[in-house]
């Protein structure tokens, strides 16, 4: 179980480091690499996984999701999985330890402990950076939609 | 003066000076929410009041400016009559009280640096106080102005 001084670190980390990396992550997305905002479904999907599972499995997760056979119409969504892959590995593989600090070197501590302390550290960071991306995601999608109906309106 | 009577006096200070945006705020949401959706504002004032982050409260505002229209309504009296409640609101929150958060924090006033984590964490505190005093005025005016059934531009008469 992770202490609270793990906690207080992650929830200042999320205020100011990964609030701001989700929604840019998000614009980068929609705004210069034109994908769609993602939909509904996945959003809802992505979420219950997020909150619920450990991290071992939402990582197989987003895997899945990247490496399935979309259709054209759906091919955002791979590109929106793959990216969101790169963060977390990145984040799991350097930064975790080297940036954020948050797995002291804890002499005694045998490998399977450590991996646990890893899991759990991680699915929490995970599921920060997932809440602030799914909020962001929710207003590009209504901006995107409500651009959509004016673009209506005015061929009318 | 301790050091925690220092920042409630800040905050208390702060809380004068961003009162008339606070009532400009709760205006606009009296406006575009109306007494119809008076469950949104409490809803957000509970949320301000338990966050342990300041940017669940973020997240929160993008939901409900996401889902619902009316969070993204204009107010014709506001100087930007483009913007929506919802966004107004994130970026008085996001942007105007950081630049509140960093004066108060300055060395001429609290004197809280920025490098260490023990500091970040007080200044995440005082941000996430500013924040629930602002919601709170804001909700306030919401409320008076609901009451008074004058949720329309130009409905409303104030002395002074």
């Amino acid at each position: 179980m992770l202490s609270n001084a793990q906690l207080q670190k992650i929830y200042l980390l999320s205020d100011t480091i990964l609030y701001r990396e989700a929604t840019v992550f998000m614009r980068k997305l929609v705004q210069e690499q034109g994908c769609d905002p993602l939909p509904t479904s996945q959003v809802a999907g992505l979420l219950s996984i997020a909150e619920a599972t450990r991290y071992d499995e939402l990582h197989r997760f987003v895997l899945h999701q990247r490496d399935r056979n979309w259709p054209p119409s759906k091919r955002d969504i791979k590109t929106f999985y793959a990216a969101l892959e790169e963060v977390l590995s990145l984040m799991q593989r350097k930064r975790l330890k080297d940036e954020f600090r948050l797995m002291p070197d804890i002499q005694g501590r045998s490998e399977s402990e450590a991996r646990q302390e890893l899991d759990e550290l991680m699915a929490r960071l995970a599921r920060e950076f997932i809440q602030h991306l799914v909020a962001e995601n929710g207003v590009l999608a209504a901006r995107k939609a409500e651009e959509r109906m004016k673009q209506r309106m005015n061929r009318r | 003066m301790n050091p925690e009577m220092k920042i409630i006096r800040e905050v208390n200070i702060q809380a004068e000076n961003f009162y008339n945006e606070a009532v400009k705020l709760g205006d606009h949401a009296a406006y575009a929410l109306k007494a119809q959706h008076r469950s949104q504002m409490t809803n957000l004032e509970n949320i301000a009041e338990s966050a342990f982050k300041a940017t669940d409260i973020l997240d929160y505002i993008k939901k409900q400016t996401a889902r619902f229209s009316y969070w993204r309504q204009p107010f014709p009296e506001d100087k930007d009559a483009n913007t929506g409640f919802g966004e107004r609101l994130k970026h008085y929150l996001e942007h105007r009280l950081q630049t509140t958060l960093e004066n108060i924090c300055g060395p001429k006033r609290l004197d809280i640096g920025n490098t260490t984590d023990e500091d970040k964490q007080e200044r995440r505190r005082i941000y996430l106080l500013l924040i629930r005093q602002f919601v709170r005025q804001m909700v306030v005016e919401y409320e008076y102005q609901v009451s008074l059934g004058s949720a329309s531009p130009g409905g409303k008469k104030r002395e002074g």
